[in-house]
């Protein structure tokens, strides 16, 4: 058990190479890719959100810490797949809205989102509406997650909504937005299911979105 | 201007304030606010999107952006330092077009046929990104020189908004005296955070090259303009919406030392400094004052700890203001009577022993109703008042 919290130190910490090689020694011993996630990555990527709350660390550790913990689920990955334990939390699609070029918080929220269990699709930036609901369509995803820097092109976010109504799978789909310039009011006022100020939040949201 | 009836009347409101209270020349009133008096109303700067500026021409009724700017009592004219006369800038097959530093921009339009349809101009390609040694990094064949601008015409450009404005020497946004956002142009964002944790040599070597090109270009500027500038910006962004991008120890560590180079050199010069900042930086106050800051911008409101009655409280004494109304909600999203009283707030709490000037705290965005940039300057000059 102490490697594991091993690997969550190497993980907070965000020493991608010492993660990636502890990973694969701990699939070695015949631990599950399940409990590595959970005890190993999962318990990093906490405790550094828990001191990125505190203001005890920044936008770059909280980078390095979601990279290293990307490192280490390369290393699972192919056993994730393959074996029938494994289960994730959940599929999000993630994407920055159309007009809006964007990403680094919205790369850190899949980074985190795929360290904490689930199944990220990122499409990238500037998406445009019909990518959204193509995307959620054939990926059946559970979440939706649009990110936006600006206050023009957060609109797109309402559209994109408006969009799922449309289609008629608004229900089947929890929609989480976050960036700049949105806050709980934005969220509300487009019928959205959640907002999140950071990364960390984020991941807790999602998981509180599945239940 | 135009004479219509119904551009005269949008135009009496603000007319008829200035008239009243306006006993100063712009310049005057600006020179008194940021030496910590109290002149005849608050100054008034103003950063707009060009879309907003058109819109903003049209209602009024102004035929150009001098007028608009004359009429709406705005103080502060923004100079954007000598002429480029480097090798032309080379645009690609996909659209970009290289900078001065030789990051690869393209055109985004955002909010494709609505009413609020606009461009941004952003980073496509960062030359540094994946780069691993200093050693390449040294290598670059991109690095400006300050010897790639023609500085002739900055003096007699300066002097053009002289004796009646005060000019703001800032540069053009991509250009502007910085250290990190110009890393993160060349090295992309996520590769510079990565490389503040992780790469410290890299850090330093982008860092040292971007400070040695602005500590031997400023003096060249602050000479040619002479005494026809009367201020100088700079901008960094170091603050996110919830607390600073990076820890206080990681800017005293990195950032710091050219910080005060630049407002050494600039005080040298007889000239104040300006810094933009977006986000919520305040933990990082002390040391900007304790380093030469003389002006804080931006002050973003919806950003966590920038109420600008605490930092007027906290740190009014040793660094002026120029900022805080609120572009991401109440501007956009709020009514005009939200709008007054945002002014009015920020007035009745920053404006006592001068220290203040009014300004949005970032470029008014193009989904801004235009009632409420009505009521912006309207409250402006309403509430401004001394």
């Amino acid at each position: 058990m102490s490697t594991l919290k091993t690997l969550s130190e190497y993980v907070e910490q965000g020493k991608g190479t010492e993660a990636k090689s502890l990973a694969q020694k701990l699939l070695g011993e015949n631990i599950s890719p399940d409990t590595i996630i959970k005890e190993g990555i999962v318990t990093g990527l906490d405790a550094i959100g828990d001191k990125f709350a505190a203001f005890e660390a920044f936008v770059p550790e909280l980078m390095v810490a979601a990279l290293a913990a990307q490192e280490a689920l390369e290393v699972l990955r192919p056993k994730m797949t393959h074996g029938t334990l494994h289960k994730t939390l959940g599929t999000v699609v993630i994407g920055t809205v159309e007009g809006d070029v964007h990403d680094v918080g919205k790369n850190i929220v899949a980074m985190m989102m795929e360290g904490g269990g689930f199944n990220v699709i990122d499409l990238g930036v500037d998406v445009p509406m019909a990518k959204f609901i193509k995307e959620v369509k054939y990926q059946e995803a559970d979440i939706l997650a649009l990110s936006a820097l600006y206050t023009p092109t957060r609109l797109a976010m309402k559209d994109t909504i408006q969009a799922l109504i449309d289609e008629g799978i608004r229900g089947n789909i929890k929609v989480m937005v976050g960036g700049a310039p949105i806050d709980q009011a934005f969220c509300d006022l487009i019928g959205a299911d959640g907002y999140a100020p950071d990364a960390p939040q984020a991941v807790k949201l999602a998981k509180r979105l599945m239940q | 201007m135009k004479e219509d009836q119904i551009y005269k009347d949008r135009r009496y409101k603000i007319n008829e304030l200035r008239a009243k209270h306006e006993k100063m020349t712009a310049r005057e009133r600006v020179k008194m606010a940021i030496n910590f008096e109290e002149p005849d109303r608050i100054p008034i700067d103003n950063w707009m999107v060009p879309e907003i500026k058109k819109r903003c021409m049209n209602y009024w009724g102004c035929e150009s952006e001098e007028e608009l700017l004359a009429f709406l009592g705005v103080d502060v004219r923004d100079n954007y330092g000598p002429s480029y006369v480097g090798q032309s800038f080379k645009e690609f097959d996909d659209g970009t077009v290289a900078d001065l530093w030789g990051v690869r921009r393209k055109v985004v339009t955002y909010g494709k046929g609505t009413p609020h349809e606009g461009i941004f101009k952003e980073v496509a390609w960062s030359p540094l990104e994946h780069m691993t040694t200093v050693e390449e990094i040294n290598a670059y064949q991109g690095w400006p020189s300050p010897d790639w601008w023609d500085y002739s015409k900055m003096r007699e450009e300066c002097a053009y908004w002289h004796p009646e404005y005060f000019v703001l020497n800032k540069g053009d946004r991509l250009d502007r005296t910085a250290q990190l956002k110009p890393m993160m142009y060349l090295r992309g964002i996520e590769q510079t955070f990565i490389d503040l944790a992780r790469n410290p040599k890299i850090v330093e070597c982008i860092r040292d090259r971007i400070v040695n090109y602005f500590v031997e270009y400023n003096p060249k500027v602050f000479e040619a303009g002479g005494d026809e500038i009367d201020m100088f910006m700079m901008g960094d962004d170091m603050g996110g919406q919830r607390g600073p991008l990076i820890s206080v120890e990681m800017w005293r560590r990195y950032f710091s030392d050219a910080f005060r180079k630049y407002c050494d050199i600039t005080h040298k010069y007889g000239l104040k400094v300006m810094y933009h900042t977006c986000g919520d930086v305040y933990k990082l106050i002390p040391d900007f004052i304790e380093n030469g800051l003389d002006c804080l911008q931006s002050l973003q409101p919806q950003a966590t700890n920038m109420d600008i009655k605490r930092l007027k409280q906290e740190f009014g004494k040793d660094l002026s203001f120029q900022g805080g109304m609120d572009i991401q909600q109440i501007l956009p999203l709020g009514t005009p009577e939200d709008v007054r009283k945002m002014v009015k707030y920020a007035a009745d709490n920053a404006k006592k022993d001068g220290g203040y000037i009014f300004g949005t705290a970032h470029n008014i965005q193009a989904d801004t109703p235009m009632e409420n940039v009505a009521a912006l300057f309207e409250g402006y000059h309403e509430y401004g008042v001394y």
